[in-house]
């Protein structure tokens, strides 16, 4: 190898900790960026494409029950290409080992074997079940904890028990899918529906079109048309919703969510470069007396360049090695982690060309741009600065060069002034503390640097918290749009006086409310049907309901066609404002409704009003009736809301009414907040990626200082300095940035929680929503920092107190 | 001016092809916080080809700046250096910073008084990085070389050592046989035997005079060791910045140490 070169190789491995410490911190970002990439590129192809293979239907209509004849004529018309008829309802079933209930959606299907459209993927087991045998989805299994071939045990609503056997497992990428608060799904024939006291009749119809798969125009005037005709035949339509084929419905929430990651990914990046620009910066500080020579025996600007270039460029080619394949193997599983959670399939691993391109990229331009300014100024130097040693001593701050006093800087004044002080009220620094606090600020470039890495991990880390807060905290906000302690639900309607009666005798019962539901269709100017709305109406002066307004008022008692409306009508009638007239199709008629106030709710899960109890029951000839009850108990915890619904449960049963079921107010959320926590657990392995190349960072910073500093330890040490009063210092001045760091991540913080949370909202809840804080992202990484920092400090520390006094002298 | 009373310009000598080196006029004034200060005050001089000249003054008076205006090392404030090399006449400081480093690595041979080796190189790498940098010899022909040079100064045993293990005599050595990689006409040394005890020196010493009288090298040596004076071929002397006649008893000692220098004299000349 020519010497040149040889140099450049041994000057890579002369500080293996250095080098190292340089590679896994591009390596990190690099990863990260390649998961990220490498994710966001399998996942988008691939889970359109899993949805698109189950032949999603087009439009999905809940409607009264119809039969064969009805499907045929859908079937005939020429703008369909598929139709399928289905019966979906919902039951409470348990496994026979346990006793806690769950509640199922179960789909009646006409023909496993021909069924064309919403397809099911096989997991376990057989495909098709036969009559008295149900097939569960994924997650219908691990609510449930059975087995293929366990029984299941169904409460049918007279309350009588029915047993049915488990014989498949199979994954459905379609039923509710975009509807984190729908129930898991069983699978069962027409046959078998007798058994569960249903009728042999559908009550949903799949359709696809048979052509303009993917054209939301098209669809939604054939599904007009469809519902049309079909109220024209005499039948009763719940709710339309249509989909598009190659679109997943949560390809948009899933990208903005890999978004945010990538943003974290790319700060990653940009935190590790203010790294190697800290290190290449010390790197070329040191070796300035080493370019000095090759210069002195004819080194050119250029050749000591492309030296230190090639430095640089290993270093970027080093950590490519590492991270690559672990970005590759990374992406991959992230996709396979992704996909199960939302119930699709990958196509099989492979590499993404464009993630492999962008770590290339990454892996090379990070040290490039962050070395090239301290490689460029390097290599400038002249042959005299870098042989007589100006630079060095210059850097070497306090000792003024050729013998002329330095002059004191602001800042020293600054310090000095303050310790004065701090003597003058009795408050004594510790010498040893006093010095490492100097050391800190000595060299202020590396320190803002380090200490700028530091608090952008510690400000992602506490906001993480925050926007967990905030998204629980919104989410049994919602909760509290339409779920009690308890809710109580029964398959007939009864006089509020009669249950508010009986529940008031349970013990722990503290009030109980009247609910009743509709559902309605929002009409545009011409009378077309643009969407479903849920109407609820519970008693206007509800206690349950704290809602969280937008404009307007919330309903108040005597409202008549009044009603409250979630934001997302706004995307219908971007305009509405509280006063506003809206029409409505309810039970087959037209009406004009005043909007009185808008509130906030999940955009994804539709459309959602209020309108005051006593109205509804009055209209609907229901009197101080209804099916659905909330009850309020005095303790709000989850096993003591569960309890409630088992004793209200048993409670009406025994006295003969007809329950549906009795649920606790948290579950049907659980589903909900475990999808977020997923979330957070993600932004919380960024968080953590970003402290450690802070770590990183001050490992750095740390070990720089020592070697610089080996005059001083010299001294110090030969003043009678134990090793233990050496390494103290170097620990307390990294414990030093670390506590200023976290001061500082406390204040980013607040605006990193803001951004954060508004981000992840509007992909999760499409609507910005109120931030929430916690102390415990600040506590925990208060501790944490400490302990990076010690951890940090302490390689560089054992360092300096190893060094002897011979050394010290030899170092030059 | 004391360097206008010893020096007298001769057109003859300048335009006489045995001289290597020209000296016209250099001025060199460091600007800092403290003011300007002059470190040469108009030097003119020139050196022949095949001398062993000695610059010799105090601490300060400007001897290593002088050498640095000669190797292009520092910049000067005005004046005038002129190297003759393959026989054209190149004049240093109007050379770009990247020619001047190429021009330096292929024409000079510097050694310092503190070695200046690379230390994670070998000894033989360290030789070779001339070399290596001015693209004059392939990368096998430049390891033999730079073995024969380690040979000629009787280290190749040594030659795949680091520095640190061998001694500051031995680490001169190397460097003397690293500044003569590329075959230069000149040799720059700024105090070589500063830093080493006299037996050492004195070895060291005898290196360079073989270098003359062998190879014929021309060898520039900044001294602060008057006692050195009688064995350079020529001498100049150097106060605060300017050059001044040798103190007389000096010379004197100089000149009845060694007879045969007697005739040399500052207006430059040859060996007889
Ligand atoms: N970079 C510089 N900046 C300011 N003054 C300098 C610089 N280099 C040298 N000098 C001054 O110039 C004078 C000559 O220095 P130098 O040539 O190193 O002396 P010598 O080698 O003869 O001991 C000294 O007084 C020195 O302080
Ligand atoms: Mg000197």
């Amino acid at each position: 190898m020519r010497p040149r070169w040889r140099k450049v190789f041994l000057d890579l491995f002369e500080h293996k900790g250095r080098t190292l410490l340089v590679v896994l911190s591009i390596a990190i970002g690099v990863f990260s960026i390649g998961v990220i990439s490498g994710a966001y590129v399998i996942i988008s192809n691939d889970m359109s494409a899993s949805y698109a293979a189950n032949q999603p239907a087009n439009v999905e209509i809940r409607m009264s029950d119809f039969d064969d004849d009805l499907l045929a004529a859908i079937r005939n018309l020429h703008e369909v290409g598929d139709a399928e008829g289905r019966r979906v309802f919902n039951m409470r079933v348990r496994s026979t080992q346990e006793d806690q209930w769950v509640t199922l959606d179960i789909v009646a299907v006409d023909d496993f074997a021909t069924n064309v459209l919403n397809l099911l993927t096989p997991v376990a087991g057989v495909s098709a079940p036969g009559r008295n045998e149900i097939l569960l989805e994924q997650e219908a299994v691990e609510a449930l904890r059975v087995q293929v071939g366990d029984e299941l045990v169904f409460q049918l609503p007279g309350g009588s028990l029915k047993t049915l056997t488990v014989v498949g497992i199979v994954q459905d990428s379609l039923t509710g899918v975009d509807d984190f608060l729908a129930p898991p799904c069983g699978y069962i024939t027409l046959s078998t529906l007798p058994r569960l006291g249903q009728a042999q009749t559908f009550n949903r119809i799949y359709a696809s079109m048979a052509e303009g798969q993917d054209d939301v125009l098209h669809i939604r005037t054939v599904a007009d048309d469809l519902r049309e005709r079909i109220e024209r035949s005499g039948y009763m339509v719940v709710r339309t919703s249509i989909s598009l084929t190659h679109e997943h419905p949560l390809a948009s929430t899933v990208n903005a969510i890999l978004g945010i990651l990538l943003a974290l990914g790319v700060l990653i990046v940009f935190l590790s470069s203010s790294l190697i620009a800290n290190t290449l910066n010390a790197l070329l500080n040191q070796h300035l007396r080493h370019i000095g020579v090759m210069k002195l025996v004819g080194g050119r600007n250029r050749q000591v360049f492309v030296m230190y270039l090639v430095l640089i460029m290993a270093f970027g080619v080093l950590s490519l090695l590492l991270a690559v394949p672990l970005g590759g193997q990374g992406a991959y599983a992230l996709s396979a982690y992704i996909a199960e959670q939302l119930g699709f399939t990958l196509q099989g691993y492979r590499i993404v060309p464009l993630a492999f391109a962008v770590q290339i990229a990454i892996g090379l331009l990070v040290p490039l741009v962050s070395g090239l300014v301290p490689v460029v100024s390097g290599s400038r130097v002249t042959v005299l600065k870098a042989i007589s040693g100006d630079l060095a001593r210059e850097a070497e701050a306090g000792s003024g060069s050729r013998g002329r006093v330095k002059r004191e800087t602001g800042w020293e004044r600054f310090q000095t002034r303050v310790t004065a002080a701090l003597a003058r009220r009795g408050i004594q620094i510790p010498r040893p503390l006093l010095i490492s606090l100097r050391n800190t600020f000595r060299r202020r470039g590396r320190l803002v640097l380090t200490l700028f890495t530091l608090t952008m991990g510690g400000a992602i880390f506490i906001a993480v918290f925050n926007v967990q807060i905030t998204l629980d905290d919104y989410i049994s906000a919602i909760g509290r749009y339409f779920l009690a302690d308890v809710s109580l639900d029964f398959d007939r309607p009864y006089r509020l006086s009669e249950v508010e009666q009986l529940a008031t005798q349970v013990e722990g019962v503290v009030d109980v409310e009247g609910w009743l539901f509709l559902s309605a269709d929002v009409l545009d100017p011409d009378g077309m049907v643009v969407e479903n709305i849920d109407i609820l109406a519970p008693p206007a002066d509800s206690v349950l309901v704290s809602p969280i307004l937008v404009a307007g008022r919330w309903i108040q008692p005597g409202d008549e066609r009044r009603l409250a409306i979630s934001e997302a009508i706004l995307a219908i009638f971007p305009d509405l404002q509280p006063g506003d007239l809206l029409r409505l199709k309810i039970n087959g008629h037209e009406e004009d409704w005043e909007v009185v106030g808008i509130f906030k709710f999940v955009g994804r899960e539709g459309i959602l009003a209020y309108v005051p109890y006593e109205y509804i029951a009055a209209v609907s000839n229901l009197s101080n009736r209804s099916y659905s009850f909330r009850i309020v108990t005095t303790q709000h915890e989850r096993a003591y809301q569960v309890m409630m619904g088992e004793r209200l449960d048993s409670c009406f049963r025994q006295n003969g009414f007809h329950v549906r079921q009795a649920q606790a107010g948290l579950a049907t959320l659980d589903k909900a907040s475990e999808s977020l926590d997923i979330l957070v657990t993600f932004l919380l392995i960024m968080a953590l990626l970003t402290a450690s190349v802070g770590s990183m960072g001050l490992t750095g910073t740390m070990s720089m200082n020592v070697l610089e500093r080996t005059r001083e330890i010299g001294v110090m040490r030969a003043i009678g300095a134990d090793d233990r009063a050496i390494m103290r210092t170097v620990i307390a001045e990294g414990m030093v940035i670390g506590m200023i760091s976290w001061v500082l991540g406390v204040i980013l913080s607040l605006p990193f929680s803001l951004l954060l949370s508004s981000i992840v909202s509007l992909a999760v809840f499409e609507t910005p929503i109120a931030l929430v804080f916690t102390p415990t992202g600040y506590f925990i990484w208060l501790g944490l920092v400490l302990v990076l920092s010690a951890v940090a400090s302490i390689v560089p520390a054992r360092n300096a107190a190893r060094l002897t006094i011979r050394e010290v002298l030899a170092y030059e | 001016m004391d360097a206008n009373v010893v020096m007298v310009e001769s057109q003859d000598a300048l335009l006489a092809p045995q001289v290597l080196i020209e000296l016209h006029e250099v001025v060199k004034v460091y600007h800092s916080e403290a003011g300007d200060f002059s470190a040469l005050k108009g030097i003119t001089a020139m050196v022949s080809r095949g001398e062993f000249l000695g610059i010799v003054g105090k601490s300060g008076a400007g001897k290593s700046t002088l050498l640095n205006m000669i190797s292009g090392v520092d910049r000067l404030t005005s004046g005038e250096v002129r190297v003759r090399t393959e026989g054209e006449q190149i004049s240093v400081h109007h050379l770009s910073e990247d020619d001047l480093a190429l021009w330096r690595g292929r024409t000079i041979g510097v050694v310092h008084q503190s070695f200046q080796l690379l230390p994670m190189l070998t000894l033989v790498e360290n030789i070779m990085l001339p070399m290596d940098l001015s693209g004059r010899y392939q990368a096998r022909a430049s390891r033999a070389r730079a073995l024969e040079l380690l040979q000629m100064v009787e280290l190749e045993e040594h030659a795949n050592k680091p520095p640190a293990f061998i001694s500051g005599g031995q680490q001169q050595r190397v460097a003397i046989a690293r500044a003569l990689a590329n075959d230069p006409l000149l040799i720059i040394a700024d105090e070589p035997t500063g830093s080493l005890d006299s037996v050492t020196a004195d070895h060291i010493f005898e290196l360079f005079q073989q270098l003359v009288e062998k190879q014929g090298k021309t060898i520039v040596m900044v001294t602060h060791d008057n006692s050195l004076v009688p064995r350079f071929t020529r001498t100049l002397h150097l106060a605060d910045g300017s050059l001044v006649a040798p103190p007389t008893s000096e010379h004197a000692v100089g000149a009845a140490a060694d007879p045969t220098r007697r005739r040399f004299s500052l207006f430059g000349g040859k060996r007889q």
